[in-house]
């Protein structure tokens, strides 16, 4: 069975479900019997959520205007190549 | 993973090969945003739309020999990631793109006892739920603070898979690693978030 430390290292590949069925048992194993790798397992999973959330997840903003400028530049760049 | 604002990649690429400038301008509204989300990861706030500009020159020059082994979408991420970790070599802002595990345990080992069990076990939080933990302006601040601190790698990695949700296939491709170390990389990313968390909680 995994140690505690195990737990903490894997503990990603857990909740992407990357884990061999093996190793996914006793893990599983592992977290019915710990309650402080249970709590740290949840956190992780709060913590990624929250990443998800946070300000610093939301795609910048490209407006109407920077589009134009930068196809602008798509075809500057094409017809020094082609010139 | 399809833009459903997007044709197919089958359809797009002739179009942008012949220099279509509809395609050209659809292409830019669907992918630029995501594109300074990763320069941002990789070079930081100051360059990254530069560097995102930059990148979509160096798509049309090589657009004639993509061999779509990937998505045109990961495809066009792995030149912004070149196009970013080149840019950070040439001004040589950072010494590596990473840190070996070895440097940095997932856990301070003071917490482990020597049978590698917890001694210091991680302790409740008052809050569970990600909105209840984001009402707090100055937690909201400290985990913006530990994603700036992350290694490059550890930030493109939590970027593109916890905030724009892409799979890690696509990742590794996108920042040239293998599964294991793409996976090593976010998990390092988000451990180190937790524990950002774990020490504001426990004040």
């Amino acid at each position: 069975m995994p140690s505690c430390k195990d737990i903490t290292e894997h503990s990603s590949d857990y909740l992407d479900r990357n884990l061999p069925w093996w190793k996914r048992m006793g893990y599983w194993l592992h977290l019915a019997m710990c309650v402080h790798c249970r709590r740290y397992v949840d956190q992780l999973k709060l913590t990624i959520d929250t990443i998800g959330k946070s300000p610093d997840a939301t795609t910048p903003n490209v407006s109407p205007e920077e589009i134009q400028a930068i196809v602008e530049k798509m075809k500057r760049s094409t017809k020094n190549k082609d010139g | 993973m399809a833009n459903p604002t997007l044709p197919s990649d089958d359809e797009l690429i002739p179009r942008l090969l012949a220099n279509d400038e509809t395609s050209y301008a659809q292409i830019v509204a669907a992918y630029h945003g995501l594109m300074v989300h990763l320069a941002r990861a990789i070079v930081g706030e100051a360059i990254a739309d530069e560097v995102a500009q930059e990148a979509w020159v160096a798509v049309l020059r090589a657009l004639p020999k993509f061999e779509r082994r990937s998505s045109l979408k990961t495809w066009i991420l792995r030149i912004v990631s070149n196009t970013a970790k080149s840019r950070l070599r040439h001004e040589s802002r950072t010494v590596s793109l990473d840190e070996s595990l070895e440097e940095n345990p997932i856990i301070d080992p003071a917490r482990l006892k020597p049978n590698a069990h917890w001694a210091s076990p991680p302790a409740m939080w008052h809050a569970d739920t990600p909105d209840a933990l984001l009402a707090s302006t100055e937690l909201r601040r400290c985990i913006s603070d530990a994603l700036a601190t992350l290694p490059p790698l550890q930030r493109a990695a939590v970027t593109l898979r916890d905030m724009q949700g892409l799979s890690m296939e696509a990742i590794c491709k996108i920042l040239e690693v293998s599964e294991s170390n793409g996976r090593v990389l976010l998990h390092r990313a988000r451990s180190r978030i937790q524990m950002a968390i774990e020490e504001h909680e426990g004040q």
